[in-house]
């Protein structure tokens, strides 16, 4: 008995120090964009330390005070968040359907969807812009350079990979709960909210994390369907790369002030991750 | 249930968040006054601008350009003015180079009418010309005298305008950045007495900036062996070869001039690179130029090979070369700004070493020297503002505005500029590249007048690539260049 | 027995939106790639070619060489990051003091855009100026990605097992997250060591997810433009110059519309094909192993 404690013992250390190696590797190249951020030009490619102690506060003021990337911060997040509220309804009605109904084509239907997305992007631009711009237009009124455009377009990557996911999800939740729950006369609505959703419910919180993040990090079509007005940070990012030297001083710093509202996320929806691994076997 | 609610609040929060942050953030703030605007007389310029704007008056006019200073400038200094003057509304994308390209081609070439004026950069103004995507402003302006700012004086313009005209001397753009790709040099390394007696009784002669390829070789070799023996970080050359265009630009807008290959080795008359063709894409100069150049990367910096412009400029100021080929723009913050550069005050300006013969080739304007690199501003046809948009495009292009719009970016497009006092102040500053730009000019040139540009320098570009990598030797490389060039060409329909 | 109304009903938003974002463009890019369309041509616009693009296509070397370059870092970095990933969901399912912070810090690098983990890692690696090539050569090792076209390669494997293993460890705790509890303590009282637990109930419960998983890496790392791109320019040489980044070349900077447009869709069959295979492949095996 005392000695299986001790390997116990010696595992949970092993354990910690594979942990610990691999913290400080996921965070080595972040934290050098850190230092980047901190350092001015003339700095950047003489100071090879890997520590600082200064910091150049320019490169974080200048593009956020001076600049117009905090607008562009806001419409990442209305953009992200949009279309994340949108994926996740959506996949969640299309992943049960595709699980609970024999439909015509539905293996068929259900492949399709993520073909959408493996498309690359390259070429597709010029009809998805010509759509935006020209097909889909009433008047001054068009879809080019709004919200509702790239939350629309973003779910050509996000909505087939949520079904895939939640379609596992749901496949694993028992018939025999939506049964019991429709002969106690409910609707097919009502078992989706109140079965299918919170029995799903971490399975979600991954969803809407990732497809959270693959919208707020998406760049090609934020480039291509906006200009101005719904220009998210990604693409202003670009910005900073000139022909008179990129800025990556200044680079770094948005990418770091880009990166908190996603870590912000991530932290939040981690506490539903972890509800859901301790609590969240199937109870019949 | 409760899982679920659980899950709803921070979104729903983010999303609030969001609407409250979007409501707050204001928009962009109002630029600041530049000093040359307020010495200019208020009263005059009002009258003109705000009576030639009144139909346009809340029109919202759209532009595209590239994020260089002068455009950062254009943004922040003098758009908020003419808002404020005309009642015209600007937007200004400004994005990275090949964004820019994307963009801009795709608006112009489906015909959406997104943009009102667009960055003509000097090099691809031809292609634009040949699928007529430009407004030709000459009879643009005739027909609308009344939208004419009457002190623009075309004739001010330096002989850069003469790019953005067709065979019948209209214009089609009105310049907005110009600049040399030139020769900078260490002024301390190379005025140092102890380098220079080195360098004499090594070589045999006296140490000062290259004029022909050999010298500029010794000097290389020399000034690595000292950085080797210093200890220093310290090289001889930089060279532009990472993986990226800007490898293909160096060796065609640089070094293949001033080895006295036009035009990327292209004959125009028939439209072939092959010499059984009458091109010289694969012609001995061309590989020796080739040769010559990969080989200056035994004593380039490390960087070297993962160098675009960016990086050149980088090491340059970073004190790593002791010489190179970079772009006048960024000769100004080399030269002076400290918070950039290591190498502030340290910074002399050439004419690039020559192959014999290129200078008398470029006095006869039988060839250049160099790259003469810039851009215009241009409207499409698709725009639907075009009269605003002209109205905007004049008002960049104001003489009053130059100087310090000059000493601020490095850019020069109106002859008058060279004499404004912020500009002469300047000049000592940046190794008197000022006065070696209005001098010698002239002697340098922008692309050739291909009416194609991108879709050929990607063909040859992998071949470049290769020999820099080792992967082909320069001649096979320029031998399969060549080859591929005529078949694309004929592609394109050009040279069957 | 159940309406397929319903389910027609449900499927119906999803249906409309896909079909207006994904399958129009897909016509026009399919009607694209049978003609000629180069923006720059002498005579701009479509000219009818048939199949000539895709004849055209299967011999062209530059495009296979590209192809077979995507194809190996697929396969490299796809297989890395499953193991990876598998690995650390597991580990991450047990409970020990500190598992969210890992998890966290875990998941971290999925939340820097491709663009920036490019922009990154160039800076990190960028010989002569970056502190990786210098303090490795300080202990005699000559890391230099400009010039090495193995060193290159790799790089841009571990940039990308450094970026996206986050992903599927997170998609696996999202499969996870849903299956019953029982078999796991019924293996546990029947005294099954970590290894069998693994190989009969974690990995066959886990099937659905993990092919969810793979197929999103195989199809995003083939489609890859963005880090790389960054990083290496594709350089040095064409040595990490992939299927992605070929395509956009054409499609961009060449404004070959037609040919990048054959190339898009030949591309995507090839990722369809593959696919496919491993959805056969994978659920036939589910099928023997479940009998």
């Amino acid at each position: 008995m005392k000695q299986s404690a001790r390997r116990k013992g010696l595992k949970q250390v092993f354990l910690y120090i594979v942990w610990i190696a691999l913290t400080l590797i996921t965070l080595f190249p972040i934290y050098w964009m850190f230092l980047i951020s901190a350092r001015s030009r003339v700095e950047l490619f003489s100071n090879r330390n890997l520590y600082q102690t200064t910091i150049f506060w320019e490169n974080f003021v200048r593009p956020l005070f001076q600049g117009v990337y905090g607008q562009y911060v806001v419409n990442s997040l209305i953009v992200a968040t949009g279309n994340t509220l949108l994926v996740v309804v959506l996949a969640v009605l299309a992943a049960y359907a595709l699980s609970r109904y024999r439909v015509k084509g539905g293996q068929n239907i259900f492949f399709w969807t993520i073909t959408n997305r493996m498309a690359p992007p390259a070429a597709f631009m010029l009809p998805l812009f010509l759509l935006y711009s020209r097909v889909l237009r009433i008047g001054d009124l068009q879809l080019y350079d709004t919200h509702i455009g790239l939350i629309l377009v973003y779910c050509v990557f996000n909505l087939p990979f949520a079904i895939w996911l939640l379609k596992g999800i749901i496949d694993g939740i028992p018939t025999s709960l939506d049964d019991a729950a429709r002969v106690d006369g409910a609707s097919t609505v009502g078992i989706i909210r109140r079965i299918i959703v919170p029995l799903a419910a971490p399975g979600i919180a991954i969803t809407a994390l990732l497809a959270w993040i693959f919208a707020w990090n998406e760049f090609l079509f934020a480039t291509t369907l906006t200009s101005v007005k719904a220009r998210t940070i990604t693409t202003g990012l670009v910005e900073f790369v000139t022909v008179v030297g990129t800025n990556w001083g200044e680079m770094a710093a948005m990418a770091i002030i880009s990166l908190l509202p996603a870590l912000l996320f991530l932290v939040l929806v981690q506490r539903y991750i972890i509800a859901g691994l301790t609590f969240g076997a199937v109870r019949e | 249930m409760k899982t679920y609610w659980k899950l709803v609040i921070p979104i729903t929060l983010i999303v609030l968040v969001a609407t409250v942050l979007g409501a707050c953030v204001p928009a962009p703030p109002p630029a600041v006054e530049p000093p040359v605007e307020e010495v200019a007389p208020p009263a005059e310029v009002p009258t003109w601008w705000a009576e030639a704007a009144a139909p346009y008056k809340g029109v919202t006019i759209r532009g595209i350009s590239e994020s260089t200073p002068p455009s950062k400038y254009v943004l922040e200094v003098l758009v908020a003015p003419f808002e404020k003057e005309t009642g015209i509304n600007v937007e200004f994308e400004v994005t990275s180079w090949d964004e820019m390209y994307t963009k801009a081609i795709r608006d112009m070439e489906a015909a959406t009418g997104i943009y009102d004026f667009v960055y003509i950069e000097q090099d691809i103004i031809y292609a634009y010309l040949a699928q007529n995507f430009l407004v030709d402003l000459t009879a643009f302006s005739e027909a609308n005298p009344n939208l004419l700012y009457p002190e623009l004086e075309m004739d001010d313009f330096t002989a850069f305008i003469d790019n953005f005209k067709d065979a019948e001397g209209h214009v089609y753009g009105l310049p907005f950045e110009a600049f040399l790709k030139v020769y900078l040099y260490r002024t301390d390394l190379f005025e140092d007495p102890e380098i220079k007696a080195a360098f004499k009784e090594q070589y045999g002669w006296d140490l000062r900036p290259a004029t022909t390829f050999e010298e500029y070789r010794q000097i290389a070799d020399f000034f690595t062996l000292w950085g080797k023996e210093q200890g220093v970080e310290l090289w001889g050359s930089t060279v532009q070869a990472g993986s990226h265009p800007a490898a293909f630009y160096e060796m065609f807008e640089t070094i293949f001039p001033s080895f006295g290959v036009y035009n990327w080795g292209i004959n125009m008359e028939n439209w072939k690179a092959t010499t059984a063709n009458g091109g010289a894409l694969d012609s001995d100069r061309a590989k020796e130029a080739l040769r010559y150049w990969v080989e200056m990367l035994e004593v380039a910096p490390p960087e070297a090979r993962a160098s675009t412009w960016d990086e050149v400029a980088a090491s340059f100021a970073g004190g790593r070369a002791a010489q190179g080929w970079v772009y006048g723009e960024n000769a100004a913050w080399i030269a002076t700004d400290e918070t950039r550069s290591a190498v502030v005050g340290k910074v002399g300006v050439a004419l690039p070493p020559l192959y014999e013969g290129v200078l008398d080739d470029a006095k006869a304007r039988r060839g250049y020297i160099g790259y003469y690199d810039g851009g215009a501003m241009g409207i499409p046809h698709s725009s639907k503002n075009q009269e605003a948009a002209w109205l905007f495009i004049q008002w960049i292009s104001r003489k009053e505005i130059q100087g310090d719009f000059a000493a601020k970016t490095a850019r020069i497009v109106r002859t008058s500029t060279f004499d404004d006092p912020l500009v002469k102040e300047m000049d000592p500053k940046v190794g008197g590249y000022y006065t070696l730009f209005k001098e010698h000019g002239d002697l340098f040139k922008g692309a050739p007048p291909f009416p194609f540009h991108a879709p050929i320098r990607e063909v040859i570009l992998p071949y470049i690539l290769k020999a820099i990598a080792g992967e082909m030797t320069p001649e096979a490389a320029l031998d399969e260049a060549a080859k591929a060039v005529d078949a694309e060409l004929v592609k394109l329909g050009y040279g069957q | 027995m159940k309406s397929s109304k319903t389910a027609w009903g449900l499927l119906a938003p999803t249906l409309i939106i896909l079909g207006l974002v994904g399958l129009l463009p897909f016509i026009y890019v399919l009607y694209v790639g049978f003609h000629d369309w180069m923006i720059f041509a002498k005579v701009s616009g479509l000219v009818w070619a048939g199949v000539d693009n895709y004849r055209e296509l299967v011999f062209d070397e530059d495009f296979l060489a590209a192809l077979g370059r995507g194809l190996r870092f697929t396969i490299w970095t796809v297989s890395i990051q499953m193991v990876l990933g598998l690995l650390l969901a597991h580990l991450l399912m047990k409970k020990f003091k500190g598992r969210g912070f890992f998890r966290a810090i875990h998941a971290l690098p999925l939340t820097v855009a491709p663009l920036v983990v490019g922009a990154t890692w160039r800076l990190l690696t960028i010989p002569g100026l970056g502190p990786l090539p210098f303090y490795l050569n300080k202990i005699g090792i000559d890391y230099n990605i400009g010039w090495s076209a193995q060193q290159a390669f790799f790089t841009t494997v571990l940039m990308h097992i450094w970026h996206w293993t986050p992903f599927v460890t997170l998609t696996f705790l999202a499969g996870l997250s849903a299956l019953p509890k029982e078999p796991f303590e019924g293996a546990m009282v029947d005294g099954a060591n970590q290894w069998q637990i693994f190989r009969y109930i974690f990995l066959p419960m886990l099937k659905p997810v993990i092919l969810i998983a793979l197929f999103l890496r195989i199809m995003d790392a083939l489609r890859i433009v963005d880090e790389v791109w960054m990083l290496t320019g594709g350089g040095p040489g064409t040595a990490t110059r992939y299927v992605g980044i070929h395509i956009w070349r054409v499609v961009f900077p060449m404004t070959n519309y037609g040919y990048g447009s054959a190339m898009s869709v030949l591309l995507l069959y090839f990722i369809i094909v593959v696919c496919w295979l491993l959805l056969t492949v994978i659920t036939q095996a589910k099928r023997e192993a479940g009998t």
